[in-house]
């Protein structure tokens, strides 16, 4: 602020004016670069803005500080401080006959000479200046002007003998009585009206923050600081103040004037500048010397559930708007975060708009938000529904939507419709595992996949069959095992029972219209007429494809002549044919005898047709290679088809890892690892990790009921899972657990010990602890002492109950349980609480000011899942 | 009221004139060049006799040792007394006056010397530190206690020794030493410690070569015209005594001076020495002064005291001070 230092000062009323002074005022005006003519006095401040010199006073030499009249008439009024402490009223830019005419040059002079520290005019009375002094032992530092005070009758000062003040005293435009004298013996560093009553006025003194009522002036409030340096009120919150001390910056709430609300993180280097932005709420610029950055603080009023104690929250950030060092800058008054910046040294300025902090938000339903300044956007993912759409959907929406249609839960129908949603066609063999399972004689051999169940394989028989329906003997040979014929139920190509006919399979394949599928499937059951058959079925269907027609009379044309036309023509087209299955066919007739790679490794065949047919042609020392690769493949690729070699084993786990790593779908992998697995698959970390993420997710999207739905069915198939009672209710008088099944078998540890929750009435009629009688507490609102029922439902016997467990039923029993405050330790009926709680914030004990509800941050949420 | 007891440790010293030119590199830095210091309390005044410094410990870092620099043996802390309620009174005594009943007089009823020291911004009271209990205990009913503990103002709470003082007798203070009253005249400003360098040159004149700018002033005035200056520079204050001839040697616009450009005259108090330990000196003159309402800067130095009174107020003071002595 000395007279080497530029400041900045935006006029208070012209949006594109300011005055820089440093050892005289310039008053600029700032503009878009096109619309200002590039006149020679033209200075760029931004690619945009340009500034312009309007005029220069150099009136006033040792000038000290300056502030701007801050109504609108008169105009470009400055006030200018000096070394000297005297205070005089100057202009720029005004022609010499308006309305200031009579102020401008008038004097304000104090007793005793000492350097001005600061000015601050009142913003509503705006005759009044006050101004900030260095402290003199008999004479007061902060003066209050009054500028339209008429030129004192200095009679006073008159009949003292004005001797060694060569400075002659113009008498006629100075004033030397000021309205107030306030401070004495003490000085003034800084000052400013307060917003909340301009009869107050905040000073910086020595060593104390003072406040001067202007009504009372023999009463000040204070508070010893050493932070008394730039005093400023926050224009947002008029009791919040800030000011600092070398490098530390004092946030203060004047309602709580004691000592600062916070204290920002000192900086090295002392400051010379602090300023609030007049557009935004919160945002404190500071500046400190010999930097090129201005260091900004935005400080946050989260509402926080617990009291007023917890300190905002403050994000620290750091601009660069010029090269060179800052000599100061000032907040533009009502453009957005936007400031003029000059520099330390030759008056360099630089205009310069704080880029708004971007704050971003991911929803737990896949919508994004995000604000910048005054601007909030979001970002919904597109809801439309079409086929491919579904295909594309974000995994967190499908499995979202699959747990909203209760996916997993149930049936093998649902299994279904999450294929067919989803395009992942693996669940049904874990269904058919399942269905397996029931069967309840090979369940360690089903569970462990097919890689372990071909490994076991023994006895194998090697047959030749007969192409069906004709004698020609084949030169395939066939192996058929136990295990085998396992292999191949659990592939699906046959059904449970005796019989291993897949007749069955085919006809369910022809329903489903997958003509070339069954048709490869008959095929590789040596039935080229049933192939033939099916092929020219498909063909002649509504929308059937002609061609199956075309290929129906290729494979009739079949001969096994090695060297044929017929088999070098196949086995060079069929590289040609779009369908997979088609093609394999070909490849299977035309290959040789136990080299049957064209269609073990058709990728786009389905990996349970490939491995039943590995499982009828390959041979007990390939079977396991073949089956090991292609394990090994569809781990590394994360294929869930995979699970059918694998099973729910460690090597499931192994893929299904690679399977979430490639998707997230923690969904299906909790369920799949869930659906019966062995315990020691559960107690992988893993598969623990997937389930407590895929509960996460449910809770985060307030799906608490299919949470809880899904901690059921994880209880049932995993009974290791279920949570210990967490919650004990004990008696106050004995100390034990009032829990009637507690009291039974004590130290179990199993009775879900919140009273009221089992559902027996005779139970729920105590009202007396069971271990010594005496009574239980009362409910806050009913009076009555807690385990009395409240509802109707008190006459239903045990059986009944267990028979409709209607829903108003098992309301009827929440409302029966204990709950109660975690602060007060009040409380009562758990139904009763609720409808207080929903017109009431405080506790309903009387002479209890809790405000109970308000500490359950998450007692006014709604589970979105209603159901 | 509050009472500040401010956190320096000062010593008191006297440089022999003639050892003033050994001591001169440390002075000037003290005064001129206090960034290169740690030094926060400075004050050097000159007086025909000697130089005076009452400098806190890390300025007396800066002096050296020597047989020409007598120093009082205890270390001194300074008292500030601050207005705690803003007062509108205008009509205010200045300086000593104004404390001379509340402190100044309480402290010599309880037998504590003191060493004052008035600048253009405030007065300091100096006691010993040693007295310090007895300070805050005589002063406590009448003040606020405020120590300063590195720069923050806390509250000072009394040390407990409430009981076992004798109860001081209320005597009348009647003057005993006695007192000369120069005849030039004096004034007591401060400049803006940014144009300090400006005046450096002229101020290490007034300073260091008074002998040579004393034969003319010699010359023209008679033999009753007392070479006096101080200097301080304290928590960045700048304060300055010094006679209307030397003012004269300013550049305009640079000192401060009070809209009424008033001068002082001095009363300079003690035929010998007085030593540090009789009290009651500050107070036998303050008092009737602060009686008459008179307003009075009070300057101890090693030797003698020295108060400053209104030029036109200089013969109702001789004469009250006068009848002080003779009342005796």
């Amino acid at each position: 602020m000395s007279g080497s230092k530029p400041d900045i000062l935006w006029s208070p009323h012209h949006p594109n004016r300011y005055v820089i002074c440093d050892s005289e005022l310039g008053l600029y005006s700032i503009g878009p670069v096109g619309s200002t003519e590039t006149k020679p006095g033209t200075l760029s401040l931004s690619e945009e803005t340009a500034a312009t010199l309007l005029a220069i006073n150099s009136d006033t030499p040792y000038m000290k500080c300056v502030a701007w009249y801050p109504k609108h008439e008169p105009e470009c009024l400055l006030a200018v401080g000096q070394a000297n402490g005297r205070v005089v009223l100057t202009s720029l830019g005004q022609n010499h006959n308006s309305t200031c005419k009579e102020l401008v040059g008038k004097e304000f002079v104090p007793k005793h000479a000492r350097q001005c520290n600061t000015l601050a005019w009142n913003p509503v009375d705006s005759n009044l200046l006050a101004a900030g002094l260095d402290k003199h032992r008999a004479d007061f530092s902060v003066l209050i002007w009054d500028i339209s005070s008429k030129f004192a009758p200095e009679t006073s000062v008159a009949a003292e003998k004005i001797r060694l003040s060569s400075v002659d005293l113009d008498s006629s435009t100075v004033v030397t009585k000021p309205l107030y004298e306030l401070g004495q013996n003490d000085a003034c560093l800084s000052l400013c009206w307060l917003l909340r009553d301009t009869k107050l006025l905040l000073a910086g003194m020595h060593r104390n923050l003072a406040i001067f009522d202007l009504r009372n002036t023999s009463q000040k409030t204070f508070v010893n600081t050493k932070a008394i340096q730039g005093v400023t009120v926050d224009p947002h919150f008029p009791d919040r103040v800030a000011s600092f001390f070398e490098g530390q910056v004092a946030i203060w709430d004047l309602r709580k004037f004691e000592k600062p609300v916070l204290t920002l993180t000192e900086q090295p280097k002392p400051l010379t500048k602090v300023a609030w932005c007049p557009t935004r709420t919160g945002l404190l610029a500071t500046l400190t010397r010999d930097s090129n950055i201005i260091r900004l603080y935005d400080m946050q009023h989260t509402p926080t559930p617990i009291g007023d104690e917890t300190e905002p929250t403050i994000i620290e950030r750091s601009v660069q708007p010029c090269d060179s060092q800052i000599g100061s800058f000032a907040w533009h008054p009502s453009s957005q975060n936007r400031m003029v910046v000059v520099s330390a040294a030759n008056r360099v300025m630089t205009d310069f708009t704080v880029f708004e902090r971007i704050s971003l938000a991911w929803s737990s339903t896949a919508s994004l938000m995000w604000a910048c300044g005054r601007h909030l956007y979001s970002c919904v993912e597109d809801e439309a529904e079409g086929t491919d759409g579904a295909a594309e959907k974000d995994i967190a929406t499908k499995m979202r939507e699959r747990a909203q249609s209760r996916y997993g839960h149930d049936t093998v129908q649902v299994w279904r419709n999450h294929l067919l949603a989803g395009g992942i066609s693996h669940m049904k063999q874990c269904s058919e595992d399942a269905e397996l399972k029931l069967q309840g004689n090979k369940q360690f051999a089903v569970y462990s996949g097919i890689k372990n169940i071909v490994k076991t394989s023994s006895g194998t028989t090697e047959s030749r069959r007969c192409w069906s329906g004709s004698d020609r003997q084949t030169d395939v040979t066939r192996f058929q095992s136990d295990e085998r014929c396992l292999a191949l139920r659990l592939c699906g190509w046959i059904s449970r029972g005796p019989d291993i006919d897949v007749e069955t399979f085919l006809r369910s394949l022809e329903q489903e219209r997958e003509w070339e599928r069954a048709a490869a499937i008959a095929l590789f059951n040596l039935d080229i007429r049933r192939a033939i058959q099916i092929l020219s079925k498909g063909a002649v269907t509504e929308k059937g494809d002609l061609n199956l027609n075309v290929v129906a009379m290729a494979l009739s044309g079949y001969t096994d002549e090695k060297s044929s036309l017929w088999r070098e023509m196949c086995s060079s087209l069929r590289l040609q044919l779009k369908n997979p299955y088609l093609c394999v066919m070909f490849a299977f007739l035309t290959s040789e005898p136990g080299a049957y790679d064209g269609v073990l490794y058709e990728s786009k065949v389905a990996v349970r047709d490939r491995v039943a047919f590995a499982c009828m042609f390959l041979s007990d020392a390939q079977l396991p290679r073949y089956i090991d690769k292609l394990t090994a493949e569809m781990k590394e690729a994360g294929n869930l088809e995979g699970i059918l070699l694998t099973g729910l084993t460690k090597d499931g786990v192994d893929l299904m890892e690679s399977y979430v790593d490639r998707t997230g779908d923690v969904q299906t992998a909790s369920f799949c690892m869930l659906k019966g697995s062995p315990g020691d698959v559960l107690k992988d970390p893993r598969v623990q990790c997937w389930i407590e993420n895929y509960r996460n997710l449910l809770d985060a999207w307030r799906f608490w009921h299919k949470r809880a739905e899904f901690d059921i069915l994880r209880g049932k198939l995993d009974p290791s899972s279920k949570p210990l009672a967490q919650v004990f209710v004990s008696c106050n008088f004995c100390g034990k657990s009032i829990s009637y099944s507690c009291s039974a078998m004590p130290h179990q540890g199993r009775g879900f010990s919140q009273y009221g929750v089992s559902g027996s009435p005779t139970k729920s009629k105590v009202t007396s602890c069971p271990g010594c009688r005496k009574p239980l507490p009362r409910c806050a609102l009913c009076l009555m002492n807690m385990g009395t029922p409240v509802s109707s439902c008190s006459g239903t016997g045990k059986s009944d109950e267990k028979m409709d467990l209607t829903r108003e039923n098992k309301l009827a029993q929440f409302n029966n349980w204990f709950t109660w405050c975690h602060n007060c330790r009040h409380g009562g009926h758990a139904g009763h609480m609720l409808s207080w709680f929903r017109d009431h914030t405080e506790c309903p004990v009387s002479a209890c000011a809790c405000k109970c509800m308000q500490l359950d941050t998450t007692g006014n949420l709604v589970p979105a899942d209603s159901s | 009221m509050e009472l500040h007891i401010l956190e320096h440790s000062l010593k008191v010293a006297s440089i022999e004139k003639e050892g003033i030119e050994i001591c001169t590199h440390g002075l000037i830095k003290l005064a001129f060049l206090a960034s290169k210091t740690r030094c926060k309390f400075f004050s050097l005044t000159e007086t025909p006799e000697d130089y005076t410094i009452i400098v806190d410990e890390e300025g007396f870092k800066e002096l050296p040792q020597s047989n020409l620099i007598s120093v009082a043996d205890s270390t001194w802390l300074a008292l500030n007394v601050v207005s705690g309620g803003g007062n509108a009174s205008s009509s205010q005594p200045i300086g000593v006056t104004k404390i001379a009943k509340s402190v100044i007089a309480p402290l010599a009823d309880h037998n504590i010397s003191v060493f004052m020291l008035s600048t253009y911004q405030t007065d300091f009271i100096l006691v010993r530190e040693r007295d310090l209990p007895m300070v805050m205990h005589t002063l406590s009913s009448e003040f606020t206690l405020f120590r300063v503990v590195n720069g923050e103002t806390v509250a000072a709470h009394n040390l407990g020794i409430s009981n076992g003082f004798v109860k001081p007798k209320l005597v009348p203070r009647p003057i005993i030493h006695p007192l000369s009253s120069p005849s030039n005249m004096f004034c007591v400003t401060s400049l803006d410690p940014d144009t300090l360098p400006s005046v450096a040159t002229l101020l290490m004149d007034v300073m260091f070569y008074s002998v040579g700018s004393k034969e003319v002033g010699a010359t023209s005035e008679d033999s009753s015209h007392i070479r006096f200056f101080s200097f301080s520079l304290i928590e960045g204050y700048i304060s300055l005594v010094m006679d209307e001839q030397t003012a004269q040697r300013f550049p305009n616009n640079v000192l401060f001076t009070s809209a009424s450009g008033e001068l002082w005259k001095m009363v300079r108090i003690g035929g010998q020495p007085l030593g540090f330990d009789e009290c009651g000196i500050v107070a036998q003159i303050s008092e009737p002064l602060a009686t008459a309402d008179i307003p009075a800067y009070y300057i101890s130095t090693f030797k003698f005291d020295h108060a400053l009174v209104p030029e036109e107020n200089i013969q109702s003071v001789i004469r009250a001070l006068r009848t002080e002595s003779t009342a005796q």
